[in-house]
């Protein structure tokens, strides 16, 4: 009867059906995190794994990338401010830039890529290949082993990382600054730090940290409800990249709305 | 297991460092924003605080002391403004000291400015309220220039009507750019102003030689100008001058009244100059004196012929003889 109504279905209304069933996977999937989280046996060592290939080996790609970011960011500034001769407040601008917005933002999009789809696909691949599987038989928790120990490794990686990225973006702004304006380091960074606040700093980690368990929540999800074989693997991974950046972008604005009403009080 | 063990010395190296950014990042943020420094709570009551936010820099003499702390309503519509200034800067700020809200630089953040302040008063302390001085409002500006604007275009309508009536050939500037007799009499004035101007030039050269000689020295000008012992003696001169002057006033006050009275008849110089009956009576008088005397004379002639006193005429004409 029920296989009868669910031909009766449009596809429209179908695709409303899967959407909602995959929210509340999704929901589920993410309370069950919560859960195993705290409970024993905790995978230290998995753990500390997951933060090296995820914050140690993502650190020359990160590095290099704040550090053009803060370059491209300051060269692309200085036109705008050079009309009225306000070049001297390029480092407050590229502060508020690379603290508040570009920090987090690009350390977590350049993680989604890199880190995300590496999760999607090695859980992807190993619920294909049904090593999950084997994992559960052979009495070891697949979800505190592969998906709580990825997703703390990003939720504490990602804050460092975005630490790296805002210290050598601001780097690289110098760096152009003082080529163009030959401003002094201790100059820059006086004028750096007179243009930031500590609710700045929070809601940028508090951000990270964010966008960093989303990262890991959505590439251990989508690999672990991965299937049709190396086609769904591939999927999976797309999939974890794709979902991943979106929802960064969605959580950055509520973010943001957080803490502009935090700020006007 | 050693890889193991390598991965999680780098691991931990990695968060140490990037704690360590953070920390050194929220302690350089919390120095430079004077978060850890001790403060003096100050404050300064505003009509009108101009979009002043919490945590505004206050300046002190052009230097950042400390942050804006709260911004609370105040009475009907004023505003309250609580200052924390660093502690170590409340002893150059004075009890007299003024508060009011600048912009750091022209497009820059509203920032409080306290200035003013004198010696003679003692040092702020937690709680003492600054007197605020309300900053130049920009649409009061705005305001006033848009009346020099109405004021412009006013002039320049009127400059319009005139330059279109001297172009006409009105008025007197008007007929001097079009009429040319009016140009050339004009041109006449001038070069006779430029031959007054030329004149002058000579009798300045002649005044500025006959300066020269008056600086010459032994010149007797030369001497009134410089020599101060002169001063003296032509003061006294003057002095006496003076005195003289007074007395011929007084003599001339006394003529004034001698002729007054001769011109009256109640005195015997009066009545001789003025009474015509008088002068006839003296008249009258003298010519019978006259007669008399002729009779006189006669009669003396004919004593010089009569006995005694004929003797004594002899004597007299013999001592001349001889």
């Amino acid at each position: 009867m029920a296989e009868q109504a669910s031909t009766r279905k449009n596809v429209f209304s179908k695709k409303i059906d899967k959407f909602f069933t995959g929210l509340a996977d999704a929901w589920n999937f993410v309370k069950r995190f919560f859960q195993e989280v705290f409970l024993p046996p905790y995978e230290f060592k998995e753990v500390i794994q997951q933060c090296y290939r995820i914050g140690v080996e993502s650190l020359p790609l990160i590095s290099l990338t704040g550090f053009i970011v803060g370059v491209v960011f300051t060269n692309q500034s200085r036109p705008s401010l050079s009309e009225f001769g306000a070049t001297s407040w390029l480092p407050a601008l590229i502060s508020i830039a690379v603290v508040r917005a570009m920090g987090p933002l690009v350390t977590a999009l350049i993680a989604a890529g890199k880190v995300g789809s590496g999760i999607g696909a090695e859980i992807g691949s190993m619920k294909v290949t049904e090593q999950i599987d084997a994992m559960e038989v052979s009495a070891t928790n697949p979800f505190k082993f592969l998906v709580v120990t990825r997703v703390l490794a990003t939720t504490f990686m990602i804050p460092v990382l975005v630490m790296y990225t805002d210290f050598v973006a601001l780097m690289g702004a110098f760096v152009n600054v003082n080529t163009n304006e030959l401003v002094s380091i201790s100059t820059f960074f006086v004028q750096v730090f007179d243009a930031i606040t500590f609710l700045d700093i929070f809601s940028s980690i508090l951000k990270s940290l964010l966008f960093g368990f989303t990262i890991g929540i959505v590439g251990c999800y989508k690999g672990y409800n991965s299937s049709k074989g190396t086609e769904g693997v591939g999927r999976a991974a797309n999939a974890s990249v794709v979902i991943a950046m979106f929802l960064i972008f969605i959580e950055e604005l509520l973010v943001l709305q957080i803490v502009t009403a935090i700020r006007s009080m | 297991m050693i890889k193991e063990n390598k991965r999680a010395v780098w691991v931990g190296l990695f968060v140490l460092i990037g704690i360590a950014i953070l920390v050194v990042g929220i302690l350089t943020l919390g120095g430079q924003q004077k978060k850890f420094v001790k403060a003096v709570h100050l404050t300064a009551v505003f009509d009108d605080v101009g979009g002043l936010q919490t945590g505004n820099n206050i300046w002190f003499s052009g230097v950042k002391i400390g942050t804006v702390r709260k911004i609370n309503f105040f009475g009907d519509s004023q505003v309250e403004v609580e200052l924390s200034v660093e502690e170590s800067v409340a002893e150059f700020i004075r009890k007299n000291s003024k508060a009011t809200i600048s912009s750091d630089g022209l497009i820059g953040n509203k920032i409080i400015v306290i200035y003013g302040g004198t010696t003679d008063f003692p040092a702020v302390e937690e709680g003492d309220k600054l007197e605020a001085i309300m900053p130049l409002d920009t649409d009061k500006m705005m305001e006033t220039l848009q009346e020099n604007n109405k004021n412009l275009v006013d002039i320049t309508n009127d400059l319009k009507v005139l330059t279109s009536k001297m172009a006409a050939g009105e008025g007197i500037i008007g007929a001097v750019l079009t009429d040319s007799l009016l140009a050339e009499n004009f041109r006449t004035i001038l070069v006779n102003l430029n031959r007054a101007s030329a004149n002058s030039n000579k009798m300045i050269a002649d005044l500025s030689a006959f300066s020269v000689k008056l600086n010459k020295k032994g010149t007797l000008i030369n001497d009134l100008v410089t020599d101060t012992s002169m001063v003296s003696d032509l003061r006294a001169t003057l002095d006496h001058l003076r005195t003289t002057s007074e007395s011929t006033e007084a003599l001339t006050k006394q003529l004034a009244e001698i002729s007054k009275k001769l011109n009256t008849t109640d005195n015997s110089l009066g009545l001789l100059l003025n009474d015509p009956e008088f002068a006839k009576s003296l008249k009258n008088t003298l010519e019978q004196t006259d007669s008399a005397t002729f009779h006189l004379s006669k009669g003396m002639e004919a004593l010089e012929y009569t006995w005694p006193f004929n003797k004594g005429f002899k004597r007299k004409a013999k001592a001349s003889g001889n």
